[in-house]
């Protein structure tokens, strides 16, 4: 029986990750109080689970692969080959979101998270998908700021959009 | 029970004030438009509109909750119908039968015999909800900490390692959960736990961020790198919307087998729609006297999983409100929405807050009444959301699931976490890792390590407590059991 490297790889960082969680838990306070348990003891659980499970997937993984999991032919699960635009333009679109809304504000973030989304999905036409972005966010800006009072970021657009938000 | 009927009648004076009826009905419109949504399930509608009742007092924005619940439910069998796309294991059922009647042209009986399905359904069941909730709540009220640590392993047990295709990887969402669960403050002692210095961490990290993170970015991540560049094919909605007869004679029966399979499993604290939705899709295969249509698009194979889905999902509740344990996804998230109300369910709540528990189930009748009354004449309207083009369709979803996130705290830090869950849940996906136990552990994992530290600390730190009364040794031993006996059957039946 063939290994599976992807599985393989998988089953070591859940094994790796129990490793750090154990190692974070020692250097937790051992002092419980009345109940004799520390802060420390969940976690230590939890690093020994992930350690045991991480071993039962790699063991799994070099004998034969993962048991019942989906076909790693993405044909035989009725999908098309991994798209490396789709993943990126989608990841694009939310990491520009992360590094756009404290700076241009909500309304200009949500456009380019949307335009940059729908890139991902294949669509082409980039002024409509940020004219469409624009509407939607302003919407829900305007909607949450006056009728929630939930303060939103306005950015770059405070002088448009008349002092409200943050 | 003297009171269980007295106090569901004060529920509904509750729940029937027009601003609170209002907010049903709003919850029910907006639960159903974005439930509609392709790769949308309920666990995510309920997470990406939380922000909405930020400024809502407790009662109103539970009941808007609720209507939300049921909405998205609704919605999604309306897409798994029409596009054959299951937002939910638990639709996969109703995708066989269904999605085949209306590839024949009845997709509108199908949609007809689920909405009316669902409504037969969640009516019985939160009856029996009524009914069956004071009775749990007289019993948890004798349970201590030790019972209730003992309960919620059983919950993560039958979440993690019983449903779904493996154990071990079920049990590894699980942990993952867990592990995100101790980040933080510690409860019991004030030290911080793997917050690496960052303080946003310090407050523990959001079940909303998680279950919009996994499900929303990480389904947008996994159907742009697979699915984007598909042709997907939707069934026109032709033909009478009303159900024959012969339809109806062949429904009611499914839908009340179905109530009867389905509340059990949601009841117990056993999680999950999954199962009760295939028992009933093949109990009605076995009992219909219509075998030959089995495959080609039989009204009972839609009838009977929809309900049970619905009577499932009902059921959930009496453990979700009754001891607070949540048994799914969903059930994870509106606890969630709880706690953002420092309210903590469980047999107490019954006593501090009826208001808020009777007026809850009061809208459940009533959320389930707007829906139908809604939603079959408005099927038109969903179809159409249903006809948005994908790329701006995910492109919507991310901008109200980041907003979901971001709304929290108004934090940067959590549209970052939000990013890290997202490729998780692609990963999870990918590889058949269910993310559900996941959802629960994050939640779950903090309240029994709660309940574990005071019973060793009645206990003066003897850890035999769990085992020497007898109601935590009882679901312990079960939950063992449930654990290890299917690996030591599969273990002997290979040898």
């Amino acid at each position: 029986m063939k290994a599976k490297p992807a599985e393989l790889i998988l089953s070591l960082a859940v094994f790796i990750l129990g490793i750090g969680v154990a190692v974070g838990a020692s250097q937790l306070s051992a002092a419980g109080g009345y109940a004799r348990v520390g802060p420390n003891v969940a976690p230590a659980v939890i690093a020994g689970g992930l350690i045991l499970l991480g071993g039962w997937l790699a063991y799994e993984a070099l004998s034969g692969g993962w048991r019942n999991a989906v076909p790693d032919d993405p044909v035989e699960r009725g999908e098309h080959a991994f798209h490396v635009a789709g993943f990126v333009w989608v990841s694009v679109g939310l990491i520009a979101q992360i590094f756009l809304i404290h700076t241009a504000g909500f309304v200009l973030a949500q456009a380019t998270l949307l335009t940059c989304v729908a890139r991902g999905f294949g669509s082409r036409k980039v002024a409509r998908d940020f004219a469409i972005g624009v509407i939607l966010a302003l919407a829900v800006f305007l909607f949450f700021v006056k009728f929630l009072n939930v303060n939103l970021p306005a950015g770059w657009l405070r002088p448009v959009l008349g002092g409200a938000g943050i | 029970m003297p009171d269980a009927f007295s106090s569901l009648l004060h529920g509904f004076n509750i729940a029937l004030t027009p601003l609170n009826l209002l907010w049903g009905f709003i919850g029910v419109t907006l639960g159903t438009f974005i439930g509609v949504l392709p790769g949308v399930g309920p666990a995510l509608t309920v997470a990406m509109l939380m922000p909405l009742t930020i400024r809502l007092e407790p009662t109103g924005a539970l009941i808007m909750f609720a209507g939300i619940y049921y909405g998205a439910m609704y919605g999604g069998s309306t897409t798994t119908i029409l596009l054959n796309t299951p937002g939910e294991s638990a639709s996969i059922a109703t995708a066989l039968e269904g999605n085949l009647m209306a590839k024949k042209g009845r997709a509108g009986p199908a949609l007809a015999t689920s909405a009316i399905g669902s409504f037969v359904a969640g009516t019985i069941a939160t009856v029996l909800v009524t009914l069956l909730a004071p009775v749990v709540v007289e019993l948890a009220l004798k349970f201590g900490p030790a019972e209730y640590f003992a309960l919620m392993i059983f919950a993560f047990t039958t979440v993690a390692a019983v449903i779904g295709s493996s154990t071990v990887r079920g049990l590894t969402s699980l942990f993952l959960g867990l592990l995100l669960g101790v980040v933080g403050i510690d409860s019991q002692t004030g030290r911080s736990r793997f917050a690496f210095g960052v303080p946003e961490l310090l407050d523990g990290i959001d079940v909303v961020v998680l279950a919009v993170g996994l499900f929303a970015v990480g389904e947008a991540l996994y159907v742009a790198a697979y699915a984007s560049r598909l042709e997907e094919k939707m069934e026109q909605l032709k033909g009478s919307l009303w159900m024959s007869k012969e339809d109806w004679r062949r429904s009611w029966p499914a839908w009340l087998r179905a109530t009867a399979i389905g509340f059990p499993f949601g009841s117990i604290p056993a999680g999950g729609a999954e199962i009760p939705t295939f028992l009933s899709y093949a109990t009605e295969k076995k009992l219909t006297k219509h075998p030959e249509e089995f495959g080609k698009g039989a009204i009972e194979g839609v009838a009977g999983p929809e309900a049970a889905n619905n009577a499932s999902v009902t059921g959930a509740l009496v453990p979700l409100l009754t001891l607070g344990i949540p048994t799914s996804a969903t059930a994870a998230v509106l606890l969630s929405a709880f706690q953002n109300y420092g309210i903590q369910p469980g047999p107490l709540l019954f006593q501090a807050q009826p208001d808020l528990v009777w007026g809850l189930l009061a809208s459940l009748y009533i959320g389930n009444v707007l829906l139908l009354i809604l939603n079959l004449p408005l099927v038109g309207i969903w179809v159409k959301v249903l006809a948005i083009p994908r790329p701006l369709l995910y492109g919507g979803i991310l901008v109200f699931a980041t907003l979901g996130a971001y709304s929290l705290h108004q934090s940067v830090v959590d549209l970052i976490i939000l990013y890290v869950f997202g490729v998780l849940g692609f990963v999870m996906r990918r590889w058949d890792i269910p993310v559900a136990p996941a959802v629960i552990g994050l939640i779950l994992g903090p309240l029994a390590e709660t309940q574990a530290r005071r019973a060793l600390a009645i206990s003066q730190g003897n850890s035999a407590v769990f085992i020497t009364q007898p109601i935590s040794a009882t679901i312990l031993a079960i939950s063992f059991l449930l654990l290890v006996v299917p690996l030591i059957l599969r273990l002997v039946r290979r040898s």
